[in-house]
């Protein structure tokens, strides 16, 4: 019994069992488990990745200081752009496709390596509840930094550290285009044309916090919107956003204005209150009023959606689909709810809580694997090189789940339906065929099946297993086996 | 599916074009042009369903629904399942030879032991290199090898050189067989059955087009034969590899057999008619041996197929064997004579059958024979007058 327990820690709760890690586990699998809950159990060195800071001063670097100090003609209009600046642009690309390809890669490396695999999948499910995908010029090079320095480091910390670390990361605020939102009241947004941005304000409600349904209002999202202004990423773009950019604009305060675009110039790639475009005067959020300082009214408001009791219902149960069944039991979630509540949004006890939930330790697989945590499971059980063979984009591109690239900002589905199609199994075979072939010998399909499966593997399996006419259509079986394929 | 097929076509339809590149070296004297092919038919190949011993007494008790009525009478009693006349026309004309009780040293039921164990040429543990890789470096020349298909089987892995490999497909496809097996197993799971069934069905659709176009499908009459033509290919090559390893899957049949081996033995006949198509004037000397890991249980089992079993058919052809023979002793099919009472009692090793093809086809000294190449063999004389 201690076994199979142990089998489940490994492949439910963590990311598929390396060689041992049933064994090691057995012993005391709860145990194995909350010794995850530590903050350096999720740290990712950052090696060759590039930070935040150092994506934008990477394109700066490439762009030169042109864009910024360029005079322009009358009008707003960008002018076309020239060859060089195609070129500029093309190069910019292409490093942030090779910076992508390095954070898949590390992440990847990541999750198919650390003992402490609970902690990870943890982590994924953060980073999946605060989507910041890589679909676009402006984000490609941001989502991997994002996850780095907004999720990791907070993930085993309060809820409400988490959220406003992630709300703030300059990666959300240009995913969700906060970064472009301009109080429509202020002197910019009638120069400009230009105003409000309700995106991340109503993601943060619908997602991130309270979940769709739970009562918040048009008017709420539109005040939160507006407590949002202000809050914007240091760049050249955002310089001339603020009209801080050119030496031609508007008189007057031109000491003040040259003032904040030399600051904005320093700390490109920084988030930064810009009051000039926050929307002035006190908000109501839920029908609360916010009345402070204009760079604490977003966060203020932040900490008390932190702090509702549906965002701990909305959580709970998110926690629960991921970890018990796409449809859990009440009693579970209630259980998570209770967990979030007492604790104040204190993940590290949440974590606990999800360890303790008798409803996620079932005999039965309810979870189907979604392509990466197969993949991942299957590059744990055997070893990167034979679970992703030459390309890990390819792989993972024609499982249909490249990491960063959540189709919207909800993420990516957590349920059955949504990986189980016709064609996605057909495409799990022939991935399983061509890992069959990559996987060194040494091993019988059964020894495989035991080491990466233990007790979860049912008699039926193991009789398939072991009774395939070659080796490498027994590993193919035991890939493509409903334990496999489960968690 | 499609586009694996219509690469594999094209591929052999420039194969003689691209074959040049592995191996690049000076002829080999020594060969005088003489050629081996070892076919390894995985998931052992029911012998007394190929080869029937037609006039053994006790063959209708065990196994009567599993005897092909139309088979060929070739000699000794023996009769050749009907598909495969193109076979029977080479015994005919002694270019090929069976021994209908064969297996190696091997006694147990597993796959994987037996085709490693076969593979690398040793009686009880598995080493990481296989028979023919250490044979290479032994060679009494230069030879050279060549492995269709998308894997180095065992066989061939090793630290030995002068090895290349080619493969039919550019994506590996799951065989027939591995599919019902899923399909099998997620009789308890319904998404993955549903799933796997449509997959199945929207396959069919787009591969019964091949199938008729090409026979090449999974199943199909020309199953085998694009593996076998490309190592003719590469033999036939002026400075071609001496030697050839192909994998043939799809031998397990646990279950109506009947269905099942006549689209095989249809397939392996076609695989060898265009390997001696494709050959040319090279098949005069050329042996191919083809085995499997062991053979199936003499009794027919609840579903209309075999079981794991112990004695099983290894097939000689080519213009290099002395054909048109039985060979080894004939154990009978009375119970007190099988293995266990269930299986063919083997009356040659397979190590007699490699070690005689190695020293007489191309000329290797019995004395690596018996010590690096098959560890512990020298009580296994190698079978002479093969070729």
């Amino acid at each position: 019994m201690t076994r199979l327990m142990g089998a489940i820690a490994a492949t439910r709760f963590g990311l598929g069992a390396r060689p041992g890690e049933i064994e090691a586990a057995a012993s005391d699998p709860r145990g194995w488990l909350r010794a995850q809950i530590r903050p350096d159990a999720v740290r990712l060195p950052g090696g060759e990745l590039l930070s935040t800071r150092q994506v934008f001063d990477a394109r700066q670097a490439l762009a030169g200081e042109e864009a910024m100090s360029a005079p322009r003609a009358s009008g707003e209009q960008a002018a076309p752009p020239g060859e060089a600046q195609r070129m500029i642009q093309q190069q910019v690309q292409r490093e942030s496709r090779e910076g992508l390809q390095r954070e898949i890669e590390a992440r990847s490396r990541q999750a198919a390596t650390t003992p402490d695999s609970f902690a990870e999948r943890w982590l994924r499910f953060w980073s999946n509840h605060f989507t910041v995908a890589a679909r676009s010029a402006q984000t490609i090079g941001l989502a991997g930094p994002f996850e780095r320095e907004a999720i990791r480091p907070n993930v085993f910390g309060s809820f409400s550290t988490l959220l406003a670390a992630a709300s703030f990361h300059p990666g959300m605020l240009i995913y969700l285009d906060a970064a472009r939102s301009i109080g429509p009241s202020t002197a910019i947004a009638a120069r400009r044309n230009a105003g409000l941005n309700e995106n991340l304000a109503r993601e943060i409600l619908e997602l991130h916090t309270l979940g769709v349904g739970a009562g918040y209002t048009q008017a709420d999202i539109v005040e939160f919107a507006k407590a949002l202004t202000g809050w914007t990423v240091a760049s050249p773009q955002t310089a001339r956003l603020a009209g801080l950019g050119g030496s031609r604009q508007g008189g007057g305060q031109g000491g003040e204005r040259q003032k904040i675009a030399a600051q904005l110039r320093g700390q490109t790639g920084e988030t930064v209150f810009i009051a000039q475009l926050h929307e002035p005067g006190p908000r109501t959020v839920l029908a609360k009023s916010y009345v402070g300082a204009e760079d604490q009214q977003a966060g203020a408001i932040l900490d008390d959606l932190a702090r509702h009791p549906a965002t701990g219902r909305h959580i709970a149960l998110k926690l629960a689909r991921h970890f018990v069944s796409d449809t859990p039991p009440p009693s579970a979630i209630a259980r998570l709810e209770t967990a979030f509540a007492k604790s104040g949004g204190d993940l590290a006890a949440l974590a606990r809580a999800v360890v303790d939930l008798d409803e996620a330790w079932g005999e039965t697989q309810p979870k189907f694997k979604s392509p990466e945590e197969l993949l991942i499971s299957a590059a744990r059980a055997t070893s990167p090189q034979a679970a992703f063979g030459g390309g890990q984009r390819q792989v993972y591109t024609s499982l249909a789940q490249q990491p960063f690239g959540a189709p919207s900002p909800a993420g990516w589905p957590d349920d059955t339906a949504s990986w189980s199609g016709a064609d996605a199994i057909k495409k799990r075979i022939e991935w399983a065929n061509a890992v069959a072939r990559r996987m060194v010998r040494g091993e019988t399909p059964t020894q495989f099946l035991n080491r990466s499966l233990g007790d979860i593997a049912s008699e039926k399996t193991r009789l398939a297993v072991a009774r395939a006419e070659s080796a490498e259509q027994g590993f193919v079986i035991a890939l493509m086996s409903p334990e496999f394929q489960r968690r | 599916m499609s586009y694996a097929l219509n690469r594999r076509s094209l591929l052999l339809a420039g194969c003689a074009a691209t074959l040049v590149t592995p191996i690049a070296r000076a002829a080999t004297p020594h060969s005088q042009g003489r050629k081996l092919i070892v076919v390894i038919l995985r998931g052992a190949m029911d012998g007394l369903a190929a080869l029937p011993k037609a006039d053994d007494p006790d063959i209708h008790a065990h196994r009567s629904a599993l005897i092909d009525a139309n088979a060929i009478g070739l000699s000794d009693g023996f009769a050749l399942h009907s598909a495969m006349p193109g076979l029977a026309a080479m015994y005919a004309s002694r270019e090929a030879a069976f021994i209908p009780a064969f297996a190696g040293p091997y006694r147990e039921r597993s796959h994987f032991e037996a085709q490693d164990l076969l593979e690398c040429g040793r009686v009880s543990s598995v080493s990481a290199d296989g028979w023919l890789n250490r044979a290479l470096q032994q060679a009494p020349a230069a030879y050279s090898a060549v492995s269709i298909g998308p894997a180095q089987p065992l066989i061939l892995r090793g630290a030995g050189a002068n090895i290349s490999s080619w493969s039919p497909e550019v994506l590996p496809e799951a065989s027939d067989d591995t599919l019902a097996r899923l399909l099998d197993l997620y009789e308890s799971d319904p998404v993955l059955k549903s799933a796997l069934m449509s997959a199945v069905d929207a396959d069919r659709v787009a591969g019964s087009m091949q199938m008729e176009a090409s026979g090449a499908g999974r199943g199909g009459p020309a199953q085998y034969a694009p593996q076998l033509q490309a190592a003719g290919k590469f033999l036939s090559q002026p400075d071609g590899p001496e030697i050839a390893v192909v994998s043939l899957e799809g031998w397990d049949t646990h279950n109506q057999q009947n269905q099942a081996l006549q689209q095989r033995f249809t397939a392996l006949d076609n695989a060898f008619g265009a390997l001696k198509g494709s050959l040319g004037e090279t098949w005069k000397k050329t042996a191919l041996v083809a085995v499997s890991e062991f053979g199936r249980t003499v009794r027919v089992n609840g579903s209309q197929g075999t079981d794991h079993g112990t004695g099983g058919l290894a097939i000689l052809a080519g213009g290099a064997i002395r054909g048109g023979r039985m060979l080894g002793d004939w154990p009978t099919l009375k119970p007190s004579a099988l293995f266990e009472n269930r299986d063919l009692m083997p009356t040659v090793d397979a190590r007699a059958v490699f070690k005689g093809l190695l020293r007489d086809q191309l000329g290797w000294a019995a004395s690596d024979l018996d010590r690096a190449i098959f560890p512990d063999s020298a009580a296994i004389r190698p079978l002479t007058g093969l070729v």
